[in-house]
């Protein structure tokens, strides 16, 4: 650990700024991750792509700066050998087999013919598809193309790995697979930046979490601690049952709940001050009324609630 | 820690090597999947087809042997070509006048002023007089074309013509043309007397009036002399070279030798076989080249090689095209197939359709990412990419040269199975062409990344500078506005080539021009310019090479300068 100490941080970024003319991808945003799977959350166009882009070089930041490893990723490629970086581009090269075209990619990393095959081959299996791995791309479906995606970025065992919303899009089965996969990989100990606009999904991967918003580091740190703060603030709780009215019964009396409504044909909706108090009444409740119960959803309990608090409480 | 070193720095260049091996074979097989590169080279192909089918057709049909100073023309249809008209002296525009015609040969003349205005005999007359006729020719039409007087003879012989006898001198003279009239018998000698003017063949006393004139001869003999075939006059003075005096029996002579495969040495050569230029009297000596040497062709040799033929008028002029043009023929269509077929045409519109995209395809596709996030420098990429299009575009180039090359050196003419000497010639091709693929190749790349939209229109308008500047190049290598083209340097590489590979080429060009064998050659090939003043072809050749090395990497750098700024989003 303390020859790891001794080593620069995997991404090290220094109020760092990037403009498009007048658009601001990022506002003077300090940020130091190395280690563990990190989710950087945001709404479309807060910052998450460009920030990767600014990880990635692709761009070059219009103040401040950003590091990889302490190395500068806009002159120097050197720190794309312990980097894997999975973009939201969908395009790959449709012609090209799976195999194929993670071992082609993986000899641009200087492997031989034969290393890069096998490592490829080791990686797709990994991620669930060495059953298809001499199918074309061209015939993969949007999750499995997310996890070629996510091999091609693995196959060189990177130290740092950098997905741009890797779920999206996907299906279910292709969701919680690729969720298994990154959480893997994190517990193998490496450093893991995961984007996604849906805060279920990265609650689902970790709980170290970066809210970006407008370019701004809105938030940084564990998402339940977050969340906490969230649930002093009303929410609400929507449970589908059959008879909604002799539900709400049961919950008016409670103390957490401070109101409830019917919104659809077998809906009740509950409105609570404390949201983990009144969960966990729920389970009692539930026997009590010898119902029987749908779903049970927290419409609050969202990436947009949390924004919204975060920055009512910012200003 | 030396063998550490080694082996670090080994691994870096093992593992650069690597990172090329696979962009390079990624782009021939990204190339491979794209269908403008096969329309692009299998139209290329087919343009090289064509272009045999027409090499071997030629070559199938042997040479026509041509006429090359039209001396086998019968212009006036008299039966006789020109050529033969020319040895007998008759005129090739009359057909009256041919060889064997009978001539009228003029013996004296009774002129305006003489003194003496009587003449007696048995003659062809051509003028005004009054004939004391004892005998006229009826028949008489002397060969002339007009004029002729008409008897009018009876049946005993005498003329019935109109009667003058009472006229007026002046009526008479100033009315009878063409004709005669009757003055009858003024003296009583029993021989009427008639006023002729125009021709007429008679006997008798001819009395010119005053101021006007008679002329009288006689017409040859008509032999008929067989008309040569005009075959005869086609090819019938072939280049003569001679290698100094040799004594045969008592005498020296010329020893004749082929032309120019052994004797390439300055000096006077030529013989006039047909004998047209001895006959004919330009009033010069028949000297045009001024050596001092009538009816001779002047040879000048620099490095033993001939540089300059100059040939007086109608010698040699008109030789065996089946020994000459099939050599000129060949190397024409060599040189002519690798200038504009290769270096102009697919030089130019292979990168335009496979190098314009290389990077900025990559862009627009979104699979830039995928490449960019492995450890390559940018200029590696644009390397390692023109890398990969070089190889297929270039080893296409070069196996069609030299299949091209191969089909046409056994077609070719000569004795061996495989003419030898020209493969150097095709490699020379292949090797231009590849040069030039790589020059705009980079220089395409560089566009499209300087302007993703507009690149392709840039291409376009250099495309067409290039194909202007090299059909400038081709036909006037020495303009100096040309030599800011990329084709003209790949041009000058194939001149380079052809002089080293062919070294008598020059001359052949130099026997085209002065034989008026027409093979276009010298519009094809012409000795390369930039040879720093030594004329040195080798030199040509490599400064050519440097050229556009040069140019490739400066545009690599344009292309390393943009690409390496630019935010990729």
């Amino acid at each position: 650990m303390t020859m790891e100490n001794q080593e620069p941080p995997a991404v090290l970024i220094d109020q760092a700024s990037k403009w498009y003319g007048q658009v601001i991808g990022i506002n003077d945003l300090s940020l130091a991750i190395d280690g563990g799977v990190t989710g950087v959350l945001g709404p479309n166009g807060a910052g998450k792509s460009t920030l990767f882009k600014l990880m990635m070089g692709r761009i070059r930041p219009s103040q401040g700066s950003v590091r990889l490893f302490g190395v500068d990723p806009w002159a120097n490629t050197s720190p794309y050998r312990r980097v894997g970086y999975v973009s939201e581009s969908e395009k790959l090269y449709e012609w090209m087999t799976a195999l194929d075209f993670v071992s082609t990619l993986a000899r641009l990393h200087g492997m031989t013919r034969e290393e890069a095959t096998e490592r490829s081959a080791h990686v797709l299996e990994f991620v669930g598809l060495s059953d298809v791995m001499h199918k074309e791309l061209g015939k993969f479906s949007k999750g499995m193309r997310q996890r070629v995606k996510i091999a091609h970025a693995l196959v060189h065992d990177p130290d740092l790995i950098i997905l741009d919303e890797p779920l999206h899009g996907c299906d279910p089965l292709a969701r919680t697979s690729i969720m298994s996969v990154i959480r893997e990989m994190g517990e193998q100990g490496k450093t893991i930046l995961v984007s996604s606009h849906i805060l279920e999904e990265i609650e689902r991967i970790t709980e170290q979490i970066v809210i970006l918003h407008n370019g701004r580091l809105l938030a940084i740190g564990n998402l339940h601690a977050i969340r906490g703060l969230l649930d002093k603030h009303p929410h609400r709780i929507l449970i589908r049952c059959e008879d909604p009215r002799s539900l709400a019964n049961l919950f008016v009396s409670q103390d957490p709940v401070f109101g409830v409504r019917f919104p659809k044909e077998g809906q009740l909706e509950i409105q609570t001050n404390d949201l983990s108090a009144a969960h966990s009444l729920l389970p009692s409740i539930v026997v009590n009324s010898k119902q029987k119960i749908t779903s049970i959803e927290n419409p609050d309990d969202n990436l947009d609630s949390l924004l919204s608090y975060l920055i009512k409480e910012g200003n | 820690m030396d063998s550490k070193g080694r082996s670090l720095s080994e691994t870096v260049w093992t593992r650069m090597d690597r990172k090329a091996g696979a962009i390079i074979e990624l782009t021939m097989r990204q190339l491979r999947h794209r269908v403008s590169t096969w329309v692009v080279l299998g139209v290329g192909a087919l343009l090289m087809a064509l272009l045999l089918t027409f090499y071997v057709d030629s070559v199938r049909e042997s040479f026509e042997p041509i006429d090359n100073d039209g001396d086998s023309v019968d212009n006036d249809g008299d039966g006789y070509p020109m050529g033969q008209e020319r040895k007998y002296g008759t005129p090739d525009w009359d057909s009256d006048s041919y060889p064997g015609a009978s001539v009228f040969i003029p013996e004296s003349d009774i002129d305006w002023n003489d003194a003496d205005r009587t003449v007696y005999g048995n003659k062809s007359w051509e003028g005004s007089a009054f004939f004391e006729a004892s005998w006229v020719d009826d028949q008489y039409s002397g060969e002339w074309w007009d004029s002729h007087v008409d008897w009018n003879l009876n049946q005993e012989g005498i003329p019935e013509l109109t009667d003058c006898s009472d006229w007026d001198l002046e009526d008479i003279l100033d009315s009878i043309w063409s004709e005669a009239c009757d003055m009858g018998d003024d003296d009583g000698d029993g021989m009427n007397t008639y006023y002729v003017a125009g021709k007429w063949r008679g006997t008798g006393l001819a009395t010119v009036p005053e101021n006007y004139y008679l002329l009288w001869g006689y017409w040859t003999e008509e032999v008929y002399i067989e008309p040569d075939p005009p075959e005869m006059y086609i090819n019938e003075d072939g280049i003569d070279c001679f290698n100094g005096l040799i004594l045969r029996g008592q005498d020296w002579e010329d020893s004749r030798v082929d032309c120019p495969s052994e004797d390439r040495l300055s000096g006077s050569h030529g013989f006039d076989d047909d004998g047209d230029c001895l006959a004919l009297d330009d009033g010069n000596g028949n000297d045009e080249n001024r050596n001092g040497i009538a009816c001779d062709v002047q040879w000048i040799a620099s490095n033993g090689v001939v540089t300059w033929i100059e040939a007086d008028e109608l010698v040699d002029e008109d030789p065996d095209e089946q020994e000459y043009i099939g050599e000129l023929d060949h190397r024409t269509f060599v040189i002519a197939v690798g200038k504009m077929a290769f270096v102009i045409l697919l030089g130019l519109f292979i990168p335009l359709f496979l190098s314009l995209g290389l990077v900025r395809d990559e862009t627009e596709n979104g699979t830039l990412h995928l490449l960019l996030s492995k450890p390559i420098h940018r200029a590696e990429f644009i390397v390692y990419r023109l890398s990969g299009y070089l190889a297929i575009a270039g080893s296409y180039v070069i196996a069609l040269s030299l299949i091209v090359g191969l089909i046409s050196s056994i077609l070719g003419p000569g004795d061996q199975l495989i003419r030898l000497s020209d493969i150097p010639v095709w490699i020379g091709i292949g090797a231009a062409t590849t040069l030039v693929l790589a020059a705009y190749g980079s220089m395409f790349n560089a566009m499209g990344l300087i302007s993703p939209k507009y690149g392709v229109y840039l291409c376009i308008v250099f495309g067409i500078w290039e194909f202007m500047m090299g059909s400038f190049s081709i036909v006037n290598p020495n303009w100096t506005v040309a030599s800011v083209s990329i084709s003209h340097w790949a041009l000058q590489m194939i001149d380079a080539v052809v002089m080293l590979a062919w070294p008598d080429t020059i001359q052949w060009a130099e026997m085209d021009n002065a034989f008026g064998m027409g093979s276009g050659l010298s519009v094809f090939w012409q000795p390369p310019v930039h040879t720093l003043g030594t004329a040195s072809a080798g030199i040509a050749l490599l400064n050519s090479i440097l050229v556009l090395l040069m140019v490739t990497a400066a545009w690599v750098f344009i292309a390393k300068s943009v690409f390496s700024r630019r935010e990729i989003m």
